[in-house]
Order: structure tokens, then C-alpha cells, then sequence
């Protein structure tokens, strides 16, 4: 299972780079269709999931500060949390349930309508030309999301601290930048990368080896999403503990 | 290295595959010259779905040899494989075409995948196999906007894209009415006639198999039971064979695929 999945990632990030070093060019419709469902299909949902925890980050955090006299911390809690973590992660769990999940019905389905055999029969490489442009589209939108999702959640923590909380609507931006370097922005763009690594890979694999029917496509998409969400949390830790150690 | 008269554009040698302990395929061995319909004949889960998965590459067997044109594939590569694909299309039983894309689309990813040529040739080789199937005109349509019968036929068109020398047939008449199902058998004697291409025929309607096969083989539990022209196969006096082509429901083929006793079972039950 984990060597099958090992044998399906390998090639098809190997795929995926073949064109950079003299290899068959992308298949640029396939992968813009891709990205139009995976990534900007996927935008009101991101951004409103971080509109909703930015705002939930902000009161939370007042309600804690404000015992200390502090509520001018809840703009660099906002925005150091939103920027290396809420704003990823939320955005992945998004991802995982809309388009992870998509990925698997969809491949699965053709799976079981022979559409994958027929394809190898024609002498085109499945992986080639369903799991490439997939992938790609993932690991392309995920850190496009994560920024816009990190935008809204920003936003959403500005508002309702200058509205509800009434803190100075400057002094919440210059303590925010005060809050943040650069590092954590990269931090959190690195981990959507590798989230939309993960996601695509999961995703493909679940679906290329879908056996036995409309029930198997539907086994395959739980699994798909369950795996994808621990191993996108596994991966997290695992990037958070790397990077604090470094 | 086995050597293949080049008369032959299959031949399949000693097949063995089991899975697990269940032996599908025993010893299975034919030839098919070029330029005829060999027709795959047996009952449900005689293992001719998984005679054909073994021909097409996407099984390998634990013995035996198969030749396509004289090369034998069953320890090639994915990339052999792939080269020895270009030889042959498949029409498979329900067509397999893809649903994000149009027909005419369909008909041309096999040309535009497996070479550079322009879009433009491409476009106009699709209108010639569309033509061949009689489907004209409908390019534009997606798979989930035409009929059953239709879908075969484009299925055809796809497989018959790259020119092959051989022509697989999944079951290619389940599932159609009896006029849908004469149309594909007339186009598939029609096109190995015109274009001088050789066929397997995977079926079990007898009606079909005896219009348009030149040899026929017969599998039971795994094993070829007869073989011949269709006339010889008419004749032959195997008790399974003529159950088989009369559908008669009492004979030598078992119903029942549990052995141990009704009775006790009833019997045991609470």
C-alpha cells in the first residue's frame, strides 16, 4: 500500500519535471481546467473559512488579553497565527474536502468505467495524463489560496477589532507588521507547498486504484480525505518541528 | 526465441493464470491468421474477459506465451508494451470514452497523444473514422448527450484511429437492440474487409458470433473446449458446446457454483 503509493508519487513528480529537463511539454488546457476547479472554484470557501476564524482568532485573543490590559496584542496574535498556521492549514482542510476529495471520485469513476485501461491501451500513460496535471494544479494553487485566505483572515481580525473591540485602526496594522518577519510567511507558503503535495498525490492515488464499482468509488473517497487530512497534519508538525529547529 | 509464422497476427501458447488457488485460465492456445474474426465464446466467468485482459497487457500470466505480429509481449516493459499498443485498438464493452470530452475529441487523443501532428490533421483523420462508423456530424456532442449504440460506435472510431492492425472487441453488441446490435456486426465485417484488419471478438450472443466469425473458439471454466470455422463449431457434437449455442437451460454446464449439499445447508439453520 505505502510502496504502491511511494511507486505512484515517484513517477509522477517525475513526470511533472520531465519537461523541464527536455521532456513532452505540459498539457497546458488540462492543467488550466485543473486549476480553474481546484483552485479558483475553491475561492469563496477559502476566503469565508478565513474570514470566519480570523474574526474568531480576534475575540478569543481579546478576551485573554484584556485580563492583562494588553488588547493591543491581539493584532500580532492575529497576524503571526493566521500567517504560519490558521491560514495553511484552514485553507488545506478546505482544499482536502472540496477538491482532494473530487480528484478521487473523479479517477475512480473513470477507473471503474475502464476509462484508465483504455487509456493504457492507447499507449498513454495514466499518469501522464490525469495525475500530472492534477498535481500540478494543486501544488500550484494551494500557495495561491493560502495567500488569499491569509489576506481575508487578516482583514477579518482588523475589522472586528477596530469595529467591536475599538482598537486604533493604524496602530493595529503597524503592530502587526511589528509582529511578523518574512520567515513567517515563507514558513507558511513552504507548508501550503507541500500540503498541495500531499493532497494531489492522495487524492490521485486513491482514485487510480479504486476496485469494484460505484461502492469502491465512495470507500475510495473516504479514505482519500481521512488520509489526506492526517497526513497534511503529520506533515505539518513534522515542518513546524523542522522549522523552529532551525 | 520461439519462432511465429508472420501468416499469423496472433497466437496464443500454453496461457496459464490463476489467481490464488482458482485456475481461470488452463493451458489456452490458439492462432489467428490475418484478416479474419476470431470470436471468444463462453458463459459468464468461463475467463474470456481475462483472456483478453492477458492479449491487451494488462494482466500478465503465470505461463505461457503470447505473440502480436510475431512479438511476444507477456515480459515486455510498459514501454514495449506501449509500442506494441500502437498496433492494436480496442473497442471495450461500454465504450470507455471520456466524458470531459467531446466525441470528436475522443476519436482524437490516440493521434495527437502518440505523435507531433497538427491539430488540423488530427481533426481531419477524426472526420474520416467518424465517417467510417457513420457518425458524422456529431464531434461537438459529449459521450452523455448520445445513445448506447452510438457510444460503441465512436468507441470503434477511437480504436480504429491509429490504423490499426488489430481490432479487440469487448462484448460489443451488450446491452443494444437487435438492430444497433446488426449495425455493429455489419461495421465490423464491413471494416476488417475494407481496411484488411484481423479481429477478436469477445461475446456470448450466438446470433452475432456466427454473423460475423471466420474461427471461433469456446471456453469453459478455463479451458478451449472447441475450436474451429463456424461451421465446424455448428457441428460439433460437445454436449457443453450445443447447450451453449441453443441456451438450453438443462444440460452438462452447472447451475450451481456452491458443492456442498442444499439440504444440510437448510437443515442448518436455526
Amino acid at each position: 500500500m505505502l510502496f504502491a503509493y511511494a511507486q505512484l508519487s515517484l513517477r509522477a513528480f517525475a513526470a511533472l519535471f520531465a519537461p523541464l529537463f527536455g521532456g513532452k511539454r505540459w498539457r497546458l488546457s488540462a492543467l488550466f481546467t485543473q486549476m480553474v476547479n481546484i483552485g479558483v472554484a475553491s475561492m469563496p470557501t477559502v476566503a469565508m473559512a478565513n474570514f470566519l476564524l480570523g474574526i474568531v482568532l480576534a475575540i478569543q485573543g481579546a478576551g485573554q488579553f484584556q485580563k492583562l490590559g494588553a488588547t493591543d496584542l491581539v493584532a500580532s496574535l492575529v497576524a503571526f497565527s493566521i500567517l504560519r498556521e490558521i491560514g495553511p492549514l484552514i485553507t488545506a482542510v478546505i482544499v482536502i474536502g472540496r477538491s482532494g476529495s473530487s480528484i478521487t471520485a473523479e479517477l475512480g469513476t473513470m477507473k471503474v468505467a475502464e476509462e484508465i485501461e483504455a487509456l493504457n491501451v492507447m499507449g498513454i500513460d495514466p499518469v501522464k495524463f490525469l495525475v500530472v496535471p492534477r498535481l500540478l494544479a494543486m501544488i500550484i494553487m494551494m500557495p495561491v489560496l493560502t495567500v488569499l485566505g491569509e489576506g481575508v483572515g487578516l482583514f477579518a481580525g482588523w475589522l472586528i477589532s477596530v469595529t467591536s473591540l475599538h482598537l486604533n485602526p493604524i496602530f493595529y496594522v503597524t503592530n502587526s507588521i511589528a509582529a511578523v518577519e518574512q520567515k513567517d510567511l515563507f514558513t507558511g507558503l513552504l507548508k501550503a507547498l507541500v500540503f498541495g503535495g500531499v493532497v494531489g498525490t492522495v487524492g490521485c492515488f486513491y482514485g487510480i486504484q479504486v476496485e469494484g464499482g460505484a461502492e469502491g468509488v465512495g470507500k475510495a473517497t473516504t479514505k482519500s480525505v481521512v488520509t489526506s487530512l492526517t497526513s497534511m497534519l503529520a506533515a505539518d508538525a513534522l515542518l513546524t518541528t523542522l522549522i523552529y529547529f532551525t | 526465441m520461439s519462432e511465429t509464422n508472420d501468416d499469423y497476427i496472433l497466437e496464443v501458447r500454453n496461457l496459464c493464470r490463476k489467481f490464488g488457488s482458482r485456475k481461470i485460465l488452463t493451458d489456452v492456445s490458439f492462432k489467428l491468421k490475418r484478416g479474419e474474426i476470431l470470436i471468444i465464446m463462453g458463459g459468464s466467468g468461463c475467463g474470456k474477459s481475462t483472456l483478453l485482459r492477458h492479449i491487451i497487457g494488462s494482466l500478465k500470466p503465470d505461463s505461457g506465451e503470447i505473440f502480436i505480429g510475431g512479438q511476444e509481449i507477456t515480459k515486455l516493459d510498459d514501454r514495449g508494451m506501449a509500442k506494441v499498443r500502437k498496433r492494436f485498438g480496442m473497442l471495450f464493452q461500454t465504450g470507455a470514452l471520456f466524458n470531459s470530452l467531446t466525441v470528436g475529441d475522443n476519436v482524437a487523443l490516440p493521434i495527437l497523444e502518440s505523435s507531433d501532428v497538427s491539430s488540423s490533421i488530427a481533426e481531419l483523420v477524426v472526420k474520416l473514422k467518424l465517417e467510417l462508423v457513420g457518425l458524422t456530424g456529431f464531434e461537438h456532442l459529449k459521450p452523455a448527450e448520445i445513445s448506447g449504440g452510438m457510444k460503441k460506435r465512436v468507441g470503434l472510431a477511437r480504436a480504429l484511429a491509429l490504423d490499426p492492425e488489430l481490432l479487440f472487441c469487448d462484448e460489443p453488441t451488450a446491452g443494444l437492440d437487435p438492430v444497433m446490435t446488426s449495425v455493429i456486426d455489419t461495421l465490423t465485417v464491413d471494416l476488417t474487409k475494407k481496411l484488411g484488419l484481423s479481429a477478436v471478438v469477445v461475446t456470448h450472443d450466438m446470433t452475432s458470433a456466427f454473423r460475423i466469425g471466420t474461427q471461433m473458439i469456446m471456453l469453459f471454466e478455463g479451458r478451449v473446449i472447441a475450436q474451429g470455422t463456424p461451421e465446424e463449431i455448428r457441428n460439433n457434437p460437445d454436449p457443453i458446446l450445443r447447450q451453449f449455442i441453443n441456451g438450453d437451460a438443462d444440460g452438462p454446464i452447472p447451475l450451481k457454483l456452491s458443492k456442498d449439499d442444499y439440504l444440510k445447508r437448510l437443515m442448518q439453520v436455526e
